[in-house]
């Protein structure tokens, strides 16, 4: 469980600068010529890039963009995507019928080339980016939020609250919705990893965060371009990107097996 | 089962039919002119219009999406604006290279996940399954777009043991494989592990064990074919994963495959292009799922000889 | 022991007949940054194609080093303002079949070209033609229909056999050309072969986009010379290979700062200076681009017949700008805002931000808004933008300067993209569209060319240089000012002449 300890803490540590970062008066636009693609000084530990910014500093901005990104689209795709799955499992017949229809043409659709067509009719930028992702992203919830509520809805308490009269809303919330925590909550958190790793996608294609702003995933692809003379700009950002969603995904796994845990011991005793 | 099949592939193509629209408005609405991206900078601008007629692209949004759905429906693809060649010609230069590179990527997953998953799986708890799960964790946690670089600057620049990008030559697949193979290996040998510790928990198994087979006798004989339901349940969909992997690996290692060709026609606003790749990706998906189900119901004895 | 030996004799016997039958060994191959497109003269309008075009087809006029037209593959003489008759040389080129290029053919390529069913995009610049007459196998007459002095400088076009005109024939990935060099083979995409007809030496053109697998190519020997489309850090990189050696030229392609002279701001002029000022071009060329990268003043080059020598009277004087801005109501407290649009090429954003930065020190804030090219070019030519960076390639005629300043060239109607509207620059280039002589439009060219510095519709930046590395043991290749692939007719590999 030292795991547990250590990813827990570098999670933290990335969601505290993303905040600092908005505090510090950081200068990511400084240019200086002279330090075009250097490595690391006395002055910058972690080397300058392009433009001869400073890495560390840009580094920094960037966990606010991945941050934002990734906090922005989970809520956004959890909430709208539990409330639809749940809504239209409950419902049957045709409204499920039809969204299960819709949800299938949002699967079909690779979740890249939509990204990608709603950023270029937006325009690129990091709005659009958490927009296009999110409508990109409830579909996950809204299939598992879907499935669970299925399987829930026909069993004995449901039914036996359906028929004392209960309303629908307050069956909804009162007795699926708390069903669906764990699986959603695990979800969730794979989820905003693979948010982090689009956004930086999108990044590295760009569409997502222009110049001049800064995103890890911009800041590999543009250290691309200069491995075979820098090959610090695509290893540190690089570096950074994983162990953050390594210590998410670490994360998500004790939780998971933490829940798992709790549910079986649930079902011990209620059995 | 035939009923199954004729009701999937109904839904399937309401689908495709849902999908083809959609790419169609969303590609036509997005800024930017084909006909100024085919004629560039300096040519004069005399016979712009002319040009868009030719093509076609002045009708009406409503006129052009009718007329591409029925073209399809004859086996035409359209003509690339920017190649100047049938879209159909281009698709068969290209597939050929993305499949190779999923094939491969595929083909190593497979090599990696199974053996690290069950030895996991039978190793739980021990220092075994400690290490695998953690070099998958670790898989899981890096994306193609930073392996594939770093992978580039490891064996291609300082090593030069193998081509930087392009392809040609078996050297080439290699790095782009094992970009895009180790993503999926790492999701595969943790589905593999859990399942197979699902299925080891079960009673057949231990009365396998009881009525004295060994160990490996249950694993392989009994245990895995009944993980290879969710197993292949996952490799289906993770198809899906695997070609939108595929687009960022063939951009980053410039792999003359589909998904190079679909960002490549995007940023040039080649209107037919476009269309035809998302259809075949989401053609071949929606393919794959239905296969993944028929497979599901072949194994599933339950559902291949129905309920008895 | 005997047998041993034998066996041995025949590997290597059979390895000689192996690296033998190779013939690409000795092939040259150049890597290209954009594959080509199109190998019909008729339609291609891109770099690579043209360049490529230039080596497999013939054409009747070329142009010198100032720009001025020469025979290619004709002479001409001016029967009267409207009337010119061309003679070919006394050695065209043949074509594929054998049979050798004739009057018939320039006129069967150009009636093509002109006929607006076959929507080709080189029409425009033909247009002041009503009629070709082929007076026998090496004599042919265009006829126009308004006196052009500037004309036989559009006949730049590849010739193709009347044969493939007349069956309606495309050659874009089939060309049949007279050039010096000829067709072998475009296998993929990436990889086209062709072959110079005097000694068979095999030129290989490989696709390869990624600057840094170029590079890297080029170093492992699978590619022997690689041109332009490098950011200057590698260039720097592989000067510094023992194995490889980098040449430098001038060139002529123009690149600028394109203002939107509706916006209220830029109308003034005192702000478009202020600009002008503010960017030190010196230290964009300096850390930006390669060497032999020459500061600019306007769209033709010092060297080009029609084009001015002059000094740029803004220099890199932040100073001057900020007072320029202060006369012109800006203050820290009301500072000029604009908004710089640009497609998301690396070089491209590198110089926006370091532009972005200079402008702060003259106190104008600067916004980039980095969009991918196809967007950003709509905008740029609908006029929804306020400042933006492109550059003209391959401009050789003069005319460029009504298509892009004339009042009227607003797109689609021409390159006007500014809106630009100068009465006195109208007036200019009416009188020299009426002056038939050239000695006379040169002056009004000049006077054109001073004015337009003066009044700043586009700040000049610089003219790209052209940069080639190769492999030590090539020889002969002569780089071009225009960035095309002509030395490839004298290149040679190895101790081969």
């Amino acid at each position: 469980m030292k795991s547990w300890g250590l990813s827990f803490w570098l999670i933290i540590l990335w969601l505290l600068a993303a905040v600092l970062s908005q505090f510090m008066v950081l200068d990511i636009t400084h240019i200086d010529l002279e330090k075009i693609l250097q490595g690391p000084d006395w002055n910058n530990w972690l080397g300058y890039d392009d433009l001869g910014r400073s890495v560390f500093n840009r580094l920094l901005d960037g966990t606010w963009t991945s941050c934002i990104v990734a906090l922005t689209v989970i809520s956004v795709s959890l909430i709208t995507g539990t409330l639809i799955g749940t809504a239209s499992a409950y419902a049957g017949g045709i409204t499920d019928l039809v969204v299960v229809r819709i949800i299938d043409i949002f699967l079909a659709f690779p979740g890249i080339l939509l990204a990608i067509a709603l950023a270029g009719i937006m325009g690129a930028g990091i709005e659009n980016v958490i927009v296009a992702l999110s409508i990109v992203g409830w579909v996950g919830f809204a299939r598992l939020a879907r499935a669970q509520t299925l399987s829930i809805k026909h069993r004995e308490h449901i039914v036996a609250a359906r028929s004392l009269g209960t309303g629908h809303l307050k069956i909804i919330v009162k007795h699926i919705i708390p069903m669906l925590t764990t699986p959603i909550l695990i979800e969730a958190t794979f989820g905003i990893a693979s948010i982090i790793i689009a956004e930086a996608g999108l990044s590295f294609l760009g569409l997502g965060v222009q110049a001049p702003d800064a995103s890890w995933g911009s800041m590999i692809r543009d250290g691309t371009r200069y491995m075979l003379v820098a090959p610090h700009l695509v290893l540190i950002p690089g570096t950074a990107l994983m162990i953050v969603i390594l210590s998410i995904n670490l994360l998500g796994d004790r939780l998971r097996d933490w829940l798992d845990i709790r549910s079986q011991l649930r079902i011990q005793r209620e059995s | 089962m035939i009923a199954f099949i004729a009701s999937r592939l109904i839904s399937t193509l309401i689908v495709v039919l849902g999908v083809i629209c959609m790419v169609f408005l969303l590609i036509h609405f997005i800024p930017g002119d084909p006909v100024d991206m085919m004629l560039g900078e300096s040519a004069r601008t005399v016979d712009r219009e002319a040009l868009r007629e030719a093509l076609g692209l002045n009708r009406p949004l409503g006129v052009q999406l009718w007329s591409y759905i029925t073209s399809l429906f004859q086996g035409n693809l359209g003509t690339s604006l920017h190649h100047r060649i049938p879209v159909s010609d281009l698709l068969a230069e290209r597939l050929p290279a993305t499949i190779e590179l999923a094939v491969a990527a595929l083909l190593i997953a497979v090599a990696i996940a199974f053996p690290l998953g069950i030895v996991a799986a039978l190793k739980k708890g021990k220092a075994m399954d400690k290490v695998s799960m953690a070099v998958s964790m670790i898989g899981v946690s890096i994306p193609n777009f930073l392996f594939g670089p770093v992978l580039i600057l490891l064996f291609s620049i300082w090593a030069g043991w193998f081509p930087v990008s392009g392809r040609d030559g078996w050297s080439s697949l290699v790095l782009p494989a094992v970009t895009l193979g180790t993503a999926l290996a790492a999701v595969l040998s943790r589905m593999i592990r859990s399942t197979l510790l699902d299925v080891l928990q079960e009673d057949y198994i231990r009365t396998a064990r009881a009525k004295g087979c060994s160990k490996v006798q249950v694993v392989l004989h009994h245990a895995m074919r009944n993980a290879m339901l969710p197993i292949i349940t996952l490799l289906g969909l993770q198809l899906g994963v695997l070609l939108g992997g595929a687009v960022i690996t063939e951009t980053v290692f410039s792999w003359p495959g589909i998904g190079k060709l679909m960002i490549d026609s995007i940023n040039s606003r080649d209107y037919p292009v476009v269309q035809a790749c998302v259809l075949l990706i989401s053609l071949s998906y929606v393919f794959v799922n239905m296969l993944t189900d028929l497979a599901y119901a072949w194994l599933d004895p339950r559902i291949r000889f129905g309920d008895r | 022991m005997n047998m041993v030996v034998r066996v041995i004799g025949c590997l290597f016997w059979l390895t000689t007949l192996v690296s033998c039958s190779q013939p690409d060994s000795q092939s040259i191959r150049f890597g290209l940054a954009s594959a080509a497109i199109s190998l019909d003269p008729r339609y291609a309008t891109d770099a690579s194609s043209v360049r490529i075009n230039r080596l497999l087809y013939q054409r009747m006029v070329d142009f010198d080093d100032q720009y001025r037209p020469i025979p290619s593959l004709a002479s001409w003489k001016k029967i009267s303002n409207k009337h010119y008759r061309f003679t070919l040389t006394s050695e065209p080129g043949n074509f594929i079949g054998g049979q050798q290029l004739r009057a018939s053919d320039v006129k069967a390529t150009y009636d093509f070209i002109l006929n607006k069913k076959n929507v080709s995009p080189h029409r425009g610049s033909l247009s002041k033609i009503i009629r070709i007459d082929v007076i026998d196998d090496k004599t042919i007459d265009f006829i126009l229909s308004h006196p052009d002095p500037l004309f036989p400088g559009y006949l730049v076009i590849g010739i193709v056999p009347e044969s493939v005109v007349k069956k309606h024939i495309r050659l874009d990935k089939k060309p049949q050309g007279s050039g010096s060099f000829r067709f072998v083979d475009w296998p993929g995409q990436d990889r086209l072969i062709i072959e110079r007809r005097r000694d068979k030496q095999r030129i290989e053109f490989l696709h390869v986009q990624d600057p840094t697998v170029r590079v890297l190519k080029l170093i492992r020997g699978e590619v022997d010379i690689i041109q332009n489309d490098l950011p200057v850090e590698l260039v720097r990189f592989l000067e510094t290979k023992p194995s490889l050696r980098t040449e430098y030229l001038e060139g002529s392609n123009f690149t600028y700062l394109g203002l939107n002279m509706q916006h209220p701001d830029l109308k003034k002029h005192a702000v478009r200076q202020a600009i002008a000022h503010a960017i030190d071009r010196a230290k964009l060329v300096r850390y930006m681009m390669s060497a032999k990268t020459k500061l600019a003043t306007g769209l033709l080059p010092p060297y080009h017949w029609a084009g001015i020598k002059t000094t740029n009277p803004y220099d890199y004087n932040p100073a001057k700008a900020r007072h320029l801005l202060a006369s012109a109501g800006y203050t820290k407290l009301n500072p000029l805002t604009l908004e710089y649009k640009t497609s998301g090429d690396p070089l491209q954003i590198r110089i926006a931000t370091i532009i972005q930065q200079q402008l702060k020190d003259a106190g104008i804030q600067l916004t980039l808004r980095s969009l991918d090219w196809a967007t950003v070019y709509g905008d740029i030519k609908s006029g929804r933008f306020q400042l933006y960076s492109l550059s003209w390639v391959g401009i050789k005629l003069p005319d460029i300067f009504r298509y892009v300043f004339y009042s009227k060239s607003v797109p689609p109607a021409g390159a006007n993209r500014g809106r630009y509207n100068n009465v006195e620059v109208d007036r200019l280039l009416d009188l020299a569209e009426q002056e038939y002589n050239i000695q006379g439009r040169i002056q009004y060219y000049r006077k054109l060319q001073n004015l337009l510095l003066q009044d700043l519709p586009y700040v000049p930046l610089w003219y790209k240089a052209n940069v080639a590395i190769m492999a030590s043991d090539l020889k002969g290749y002569r780089l071009a000012k225009d960035g095309n692939y002509d030395g490839l007719e004298l290149i040679s590999k190895g101790g081969s002449l």
